[in-house]
This record gives structure tokens, C-alpha cells and sequence, in this order.
């Protein structure tokens, strides 16, 4: 099954939006001002390669189908089918 | 129907009151320290109910012509133990978490990093000098608390909140109240719940904006535009954490 992870447009999320994108298997779309990364399987995206701050990295999630979080730390955030 | 019916129509903070039983500390800290001027005052013998005691209520500007005020009661004595978490005003066991004491807090605007690193610069060369300094995902804050032991933040934007942000604030809320009424709501119902929101209104969104900026001709922001006086961060606020 396909799976949506949807994350809006703005300038703080683009690179974590980059990192997810370059992975195989996954592709980025948009529906309005969201970016939609769609992928089949499990996506990891690594916290230090998207140099995101704090709290922007503990925030940048805006909605979910089909995924669940299985890890979101300082480390990194894993999502997997449910 | 009422013309003012669907209007916005309140102009922001009259006045945010606070009880302080150490009115010489707290005019230290905000006129001497701060620098905010002393606006209005009453002074009061009881009023309404015989065991009012006398009180003296003080006000400082804040900017806009928005005001703080505290209550300073003659004779009452302070409540609570002193011991614990909280203020003068609200007092918790040591167990109590602290995200949860520092969350109700008052945070103020300022304009500029420059503008921020003064108040730091004053702050500091005071009996109340800055905790922390954070950035976080679109403003940058110092944190204080104040001589009534009230946590006090200063914060700037660092950048203009943008029309998708509004969207995005009314998704959040409006899937948090959905899932609120159901058994065991989490951040993962909310996430699901604002995903289907997003499907639902998103693309419909845009395509409001494209149509209202192509009739209202280039360059014009299309949504909020009151949105960029960066006041709106203010009342969204993101509980003060650690980097």
C-alpha cells in the first residue's frame, strides 16, 4: 500500500523534505502548499543531515496516511506501514 | 444581521493583571531594569466586600499601549509555603514538571535581534539576568522570571509568518478538537486526522489564493497580511525547551 507523509512549504522544512526525497523508493509531490512524500515501504530521514533545529525538527510532521511513527529523537524518525 | 457580527474586532492586551506581594522588586525589574514606564496607578481603600484589604494597582507600558499590571494588597500575606514550583501567584509540588509551571507565561515582541540583545543586555546587568536565549522554529526568545517569580520571555521573529502557516494553524486545530472527542487522543490520531484535512481543503486553498492574487495584481499578499507584524508568533507560542 502507498503511503503519504505531508509536510507544509516553508523554508525550514525543505532540506528534511530533500533528505526523505533521496532515498530510494520515494517520491516527493505537492497538494496545495504541502510537499507529499509517498513511498511503499519503511522511510528513514537522519536528524544531523537535515540540520534542523530543536524545535523545528520536533515539528515539522503535518500529517499522515498510512504510516506510523516508529522512532522521532534526537537520532533521526523512522516511519513504517502500519 | 449585525454588521459587526463577523468582525475581529478586539485591539490586543488592555492590560494582563498580576498579583506581586514585592512591589519594590517588581518596579526595579520593570521600569528600572526594562525600562517600561509607569502608565497608571490606583490606590484603593478595600472595596466590596469588607476584608478587602487596601490595595495599590500599578501599571507599565508594555509597547502599543498594552499594559502589565499587579495588584499589591496592604497586609495580605503571601499564599502558599514558598517552597516548590511557581510563582507568587501559583505554587506546585517539586514533582511537577517543569514544561508544565513555565508553560503560562507572558512573552513580549520586539522588532530585531538588536532590539532582543538590548533587553538581554539589561536583563543581565540585573538581579533577573537571561536563563536561556532559544531559537525556535521561526522566532528567537530570552527567558527570565520575573521578582513575583512569573516566567518572562522577549521574542523576535525571525522571519514573517507566511499564508501556508495560517492554513496550517487552522488543519491543527481543527483535527485536534475532532480527535479530542474521541477515546484516547495522540499526536498520531492527530497526525492521521490532519491528513485527511489537508486532502479535503489544501488543493482548494491554493487554488482561492492564485485566483485573489491574480485579481488583486502582483506582489499583494493574499491572507493576513496583519500577520507580518510578527505579533500573531506571539500567540502561538511554543513552550520554551531546551536545544
Amino acid at each position: 500500500m502507498t503511503n503519504r507523509l505531508f509536510v507544509l512549504d516553508v523554508p525550514e522544512n525543505t532540506q528534511i523534505v530533500e533528505i526523505a526525497r533521496a532515498q530510494p523508493g520515494v517520491s516527493l509531490d505537492k497538494v496545495g502548499p504541502y510537499f507529499v512524500v509517498t513511498a511503499d515501504g519503511g522511510v528513514s530521514v537522519d536528524r544531523r543531515s537535515s540540520g534542523a533545529r530543536h524545535a523545528v525538527w520536533y515539528s515539522w510532521i503535518g500529517g499522515l496516511e498510512g504510516w506510523r511513527i516508529t522512532q522521532w529523537d534526537s537520532d533521526g524518525l523512522r516511519l513504517d506501514p502500519r | 444581521m449585525n454588521e459587526l457580527a463577523r468582525e475581529h474586532l478586539v485591539r490586543g492586551v488592555d492590560h494582563a493583571a498580576f498579583p506581586t506581594f514585592d512591589p519594590a522588586a517588581t518596579v526595579r525589574f520593570y521600569r528600572d531594569t526594562l525600562g517600561f514606564p509607569v502608565v497608571h496607578s490606583i490606590c484603593a481603600a478595600g472595596w466590596g466586600p469588607e476584608d478587602h484589604p487596601d490595595f495599590i494597582h500599578f501599571f507599565f507600558d508594555i509597547g502599543n499601549d498594552d499594559r502589565i499590571a499587579f495588584f499589591y494588597y496592604f497586609g495580605l500575606p503571601t499564599p502558599g509555603s514558598g517552597e516548590g514550583k511557581g510563582d507568587v501567584y501559583a505554587q506546585f509540588g517539586s514533582e511537577t514538571p517543569e514544561y508544565f509551571v513555565r508553560s503560562r507565561h507572558l512573552a513580549l515582541h520586539v522588532d530585531s535581534e538588536e532590539h532582543l540583545l538590548e533587553y538581554r543586555r539589561r536583563l543581565d546587568a540585573s538581579d533577573w539576568p537571561v536563563e536561556m536565549q532559544i531559537q525556535h522554529e521561526t522566532i528567537e526568545s530570552i527567558y527570565t522570571h520575573d521578582p513575583n517569580g512569573y516566567f518572562f520571555e522577549v521574542t523576535r521573529a525571525l522571519r514573517p509568518v507566511t499564508p501556508q502557516e495560517d492554513l496550517d494553524a487552522n488543519l491543527t486545530i481543527d483535527a485536534l478538537v475532532d480527535i479530542v472527542n474521541r477515546p484516547d487522543p495522540s499526536m498520531d490520531a492527530l497526525l492521521v486526522r490532519k491528513a485527511e484535512l489537508i486532502l479535503e481543503r489544501a488543493e482548494a486553498w491554493e487554488g482561492e489564493r492564485v485566483v485573489r492574487a491574480t485579481s488583486s495584481g502582483p506582489g499583494t499578499r493574499t491572507t493576513g497580511a496583519h500577520h507580518l507584524t510578527g505579533a500573531e508568533l506571539i500567540a502561538s507560542p511554543e513552550g520554551p525547551v531546551q536545544r
